[in-house]
């Protein structure tokens, strides 16, 4: 199954942050490394998503108080994830074989 | 700041959560918003709730839609979240709300088209409720604002409710009840501040020692004044506001328990008010109010305002009910001066309300609903021209078997989810219209609008929108489900049936809706036309005086440094024989009120030789005192016998001069000239002269008879100088200030101003009124153009197959724009006739918004109504040029 960019791009931001991936500091990311606005309705729809099809597993943190109380929700990338990034990524290698020199400015 | 005014706001918060459907989503999400709020709120806290409610909404409906989109059940079956379970009514629900989600989402730009009208009608009420809200229903923010009342001493027509009771009766009042506790009067005080800096004019109040434990507010240092300096001689102390403390005293604390110098006598400040504390109408300091002998027995000058606080366990009710009686008390005990004067009890909000705001507010409550009701046509039109061309698909499922009640709930449904979407959109379109209100407020009037500062879009708004939102869904989307909900099943199946789409009775209704759209911008516009006339009539109309070259200033003589008639006079003298050596300046008059001030002095009249005939309702005239230059000063012609001359002393001739007005009033066919006229309880005074009306002020007071007399035989405490000078009067500004140093470098001057300025800022506020008018008069005309233009095209388009076929007969271009012209001319004159009725029939809801300045004018009507026929003829062109353009071979095979 192929990965849609947004998903991609979701899924490398979570990777990154390891340990520390809820949705706060991956739109942070995501906007910090792509430089591209993400809206919060669209990343919870792809985070959802995502989840739905096993590439991302979550767990919920303690109770926090700077959240009126409420958990965080933390995001793995499954291994069933990293297959998929894996895969994406060798067919856009294939894809950008060779043409590389026609996009150079 | 506590933690807990960094939660989020609470019906955001909620509304949000009922658009996720797992605890663990619910979670997240919210705990995810609430702590980016609250780095947010620390910053900036209004801001950070906007900034939540757009997250909220828009998180919310993207969530709501990709729930839509997705195949029905899947997300049913989500592994990680347990699915939402409802009753089998919600679930169909469920099913319906995401059928007409996915029908929105199939048509984005009819959508946008459609979210932008709702937007602007239901952003326009928004705006105008949010200016009620905080202006009428709650403009106090004082702890316990509902146990506070103010009482009015009035008679039963009269509106006033500040400034109503006199001092014998407050008194006996006071003594009386015990339903209300620290019942406390507020006199206006000028104050002249002295020592340590510049003199300044400043905003006083005297007040009785109840004044802040009614109101609730305790100094923020030092000490509340005490019941026994209310006596005379006792009286010298006051209480500083925040705002002056911090920027005159620079917030030194040690200024309570020392003295500072007012109206030319030391007082000792024994406390500071809270921040922020400025009742009422921006006061800066206050005083006790001590009445001597004579001013405790007065009953008949009625001007302190009362304020009191309910007595714990007692009710607005039995406050009512105690102050009938006492009122009927005082009636019977005084009747010469109390018969007919009731005492009434208001909320504090009720009671400080400004009388011309209620007709203003309400103006424009009422342009908002039309603007609204114009949206509601058009959305209702869109709907209509899409209820058409999804007639086949309302057949097909009617014909197998779907309820009617189901398909009109599946449309009402879809207007529902159209107006709630649009809800945002009003918000920021209501919060950007009060940010240009706010912006637009001189800074010298915000102190008079109570919760003016309070103004923004809230949870209250929201909820306000929201409901209003429900509302006009029911409006716009009622007529068109029930439409199509009853297509002619047969002949809509039959294939290619081209009558599916036309439909006389659907026609009809859009022709209707188009009518009434006109109808009611006719209105609007008509408004915004007389609020800009009132507004070029009051700057530029005769004022009875000539306005350039006018440097003007006001000042007040304390009590303290002029107590008597010959210092007075001997100031005002001095001051104009100073302002006359400033070169440049041609003419110079000081006057007790001049023309366009703020306030006003009257008399009541009694001439010699005519005895009112009403004596309980005497004639007034307003009451001018002045040194001899004024008439040349403003330019007022003296239009019979002499005008003031320097032999008019203290001692000789007490003499007159009365306005032309006066003149035709009282001695309508004998010479006035060596008349007798008393005003007030004063001496006669000898008509010597007659000259020219002036406006005072728009509102009532034109060309009102006016009686002058000599300054120098009535020299009054507070008093304007003008100066005319030859060339730019503000020019003469800091020359006229030096002059008036020299005379007394203790005397604060203010509103050193332009004559044109004053008239400008004396504007204000109906220029506010037409601005605000004009917004709401351009929203009605693009919004009706913008259905004129829809419903040409769509009839256009309907009748293509027609007008091929008419031009293959022989019908020229011109034919064809000439009937489709006809037809929008039919439907707009239609509109305009009965919107020309709906205009004079609201006529006086506009000139009571307009406080009187203008009557509705036929001829404005008439050009109004010209106006729009024009322009929407001008929208049905455009279409019909489109129609001539047809090729007939292809229209004809469109079949």
């Amino acid at each position: 199954m192929y990965l849609g960019e947004f998903e991609q791009v979701v899924l490398l931001a979570a990777l990154r942050l390891g340990d520390d991936a809820y949705a706060i500091p991956i739109r942070e990311e995501i906007e910090r490394r792509t430089g591209r606005t993400v809206a919060r309705g669209a990343l919870y729809t792809a985070l959802e998503r995502l989840e739905e099809k096993r590439y991302l597993r979550s767990r919920m943190s303690t109770p926090l108080p700077e959240r009126g109380g409420r958990s965080r929700r933390y995001f793995t990338v499954t291994p069933a994830g990293v297959v998929a990034l894996r895969h994406s990524r060798s067919s856009l290698l294939n894809l950008w074989q060779g043409i590389e020199r026609l996009l150079e400015p | 700041m506590s933690s807990a005014s960094h939660s989020p706001p609470r019906p955001a918060e909620r509304l949000l959560a009922l658009a996720l459907r797992s605890d663990a989503q619910r979670e997240s999400v919210l705990g995810d918003l609430h702590e980016e709020y609250a780095a947010r709120a620390v910053s900036s806290g209004s801001r950070a709730a906007l900034w939540y409610w757009l997250q909220a909404l828009s998180i919310g409906l993207r969530l709501c839609a990709s729930a839509a989109l997705e195949p029905p059940g899947r997300s049913a079956n989500s592994a990680s979240s347990p699915p939402h379970r409802g009753d089998s009514l919600m679930r169909t629900l469920d099913v319906e709300v995401r059928h007409a989600l996915r029908a929105l989402i199939k048509r984005p730009a009819l959508t946008g088209i459609l979210v932008l009208t709702l937007a602007l009608g239901l952003g326009a009420n928004a705006a105008i409720f949010a200016l009620i809200d905080a202006l009428v229903l709650r403009p106090f923010t004082m702890d316990g604002v509902d146990q506070i009342v103010v009482l009015s001493h009035t008679r039963d027509n009269d509106i006033d409710r500040q400034e109503t009771v006199s001092p014998a009766d407050f008194l006996d009042i006071r003594a009386q009840t015990d339903v209300v506790e620290h019942l406390a009067a507020a006199e206006w005080w000028s104050v002249n501040l002295v020592g340590r800096d510049e003199p300044e004019a400043v905003l006083g109040f005297q007040v009785s020692a109840g004044f802040l434990p009614a109101l609730g507010v305790q100094p923020a240092r030092g000490r509340n004044f005490l019941p026994d300096e209310e006596t005379q001689g006792r009286h010298r102390r006051v209480i500083l506001g925040h705002g002056l403390w911090q920027r005159r005293f620079a917030g030194d604390p040690s200024i309570v328990g020392s003295a500072i110098q007012i109206n030319g006598a030391p007082y000792d400040v024994v406390g500071i008010a809270p921040e922020g504390f400025d009742f009422p109408w921006g006061a800066q300091l206050w005083a006790p109010l001590s009445f001597d002998a004579e001013a405790a027995a007065r009953r008949r000058s009625r001007y302190l305002t009362l304020v009191g606080r309910l007595a714990p366990g007692r009710t607005l009710d039995d406050a009512r009910a105690q102050m009938a009686v006492i009122g009927a008390r005082l009636e019977e005990q005084h009747p010469d001066t109390n018969r007919g004067y009731h005492i009434r009890v208001h909320t504090l909000a009720q009671g400080m309300l400004d009388v011309g705001l209620g007709p203003i507010l309400s103006l424009w409550q009422a342009s908002a609903i039309f603007v609204l009701l114009i949206a509601c046509a058009n959305v209702a039109n869109l709907l209509l021209a899409r209820g058409a061309e999804r007639q086949r698909e309302m057949a097909v499922r009617l014909a197998i078997g779907a309820s009617r009640s189901r398909v009109v709930r599946e449309l009402l449904i879809e207007s529902t989810i159209l107006a709630l979407v649009s809800v945002p959109a009003a918000l920021a379109v209501a919060h950007v219209s009060l940010g240009v209100l706010r912006g637009a407020m001189p800074p010298k009037l915000v102190p008079f609008v109570a919760g003016w500062h309070s103004i923004d879009v809230d949870g209250r708004l929201f909820l306000f929108t929201a409901s209003l939102a429900v509302a006009a869904a029911l409006v716009f989307g009622l007529v068109p489900a029930i439409q199509a909900a009853r297509p002619r099943l047969a002949e809509s199946l039959k294939e290619g049936g081209r009558s599916a789409t036309t439909g006389a009775s659907r026609l009809r209704l859009r022709r209707g809706l188009v009518i009434g759209e006109v109808a009611l911008a006719l209105p609007l516009l008509v408004g915004c036309g007389l609020s800009i006339l009132s507004v070029q009539r009051f700057l530029n109309g005769p004022q009875g005086y000539n306005v350039d070259g006018l440097l003007t200033m006001q000042l007040v003589l304390s009590e303290g440094s002029y107590p008597e008639e010959a210092a007075r006079r001997r100031f005002a003298e001095r001051a104009v024989e100073q302002l006359q050596s400033i070169p440049g300046a041609l003419h110079a008059a000081a006057v007790n009120i001049m023309p366009a001030a703020g306030g006003n002095s009257t008399r009541t009249i009694e001439i010699d030789g005519r005895p009112n005939p009403d004596p309980a309702n005497p004639p007034a005239a307003d009451y001018r005192t002045a040194t001899p230059g004024i008439f040349e000063t403003l330019g007022i012609p003296i239009l019979a016998g002499r005008g003031f001359t320097e032999a008019d002393r203290e001692d000789g001739q007490q003499v007159a001069i009365v306005s032309q007005s006066f003149a035709q009033r009282h001695w309508p066919d004998v010479d006035p000239l060596g008349k007798q006229v008393q005003p007030g309880t004063g001496p006669w005074l000898t008509v010597v002269g007659v000259c020219g009306d002036v406006i005072h002020n728009w509102f009532g007071r034109r060309n009102y008879p006016t009686v002058y007399r000599p300054l120098a035989q009535a020299p009054p405490s507070s008093m304007a100088l003008l100066i005319r000078g030859s060339g730019d009067p503000a020019a003469l500004a800091g020359e006229a200030r030096r002059a008036i140093r020299a005379v007394d470098p203790a005397q604060p001057l203010f509103e050193v101003m332009v004559m044109t300025e004053v008239l400008r800022e004396r504007t204000t506020g109906v220029r506010y009124v037409a601005a605000i008018m004009t917004a709401f008069g351009g929203l009605a005309l693009l919004l009706a153009v913008i259905g004129v233009y829809g419903i040409m095209t769509f009839m256009v388009t309907q009748r293509t197959h027609e007008i091929g076929v008419r031009m293959a007969l022989g019908a020229t271009r011109r034919d064809v724009v000439r009937l489709a012209v006809g037809q929008t001319s039919r439907l707009t004159l239609i509109g305009a006739a009965i919107g020309v009725v709906l205009s004079v029939a609201l006529g006086r809801i506009v000139e009571a918004g307009l406080l009187g300045i203008i009557s509705s004018d036929l001829r404005v009507v008439a050009v109004v109504a010209g106006t729009l026929v024009t322009v929407a003829l001008a929208a049905g062109y455009i279409p019909a040029r489109r129609a001539a353009a047809i090729d007939p071979v292809i229209a004809l095979r469109a079949e």
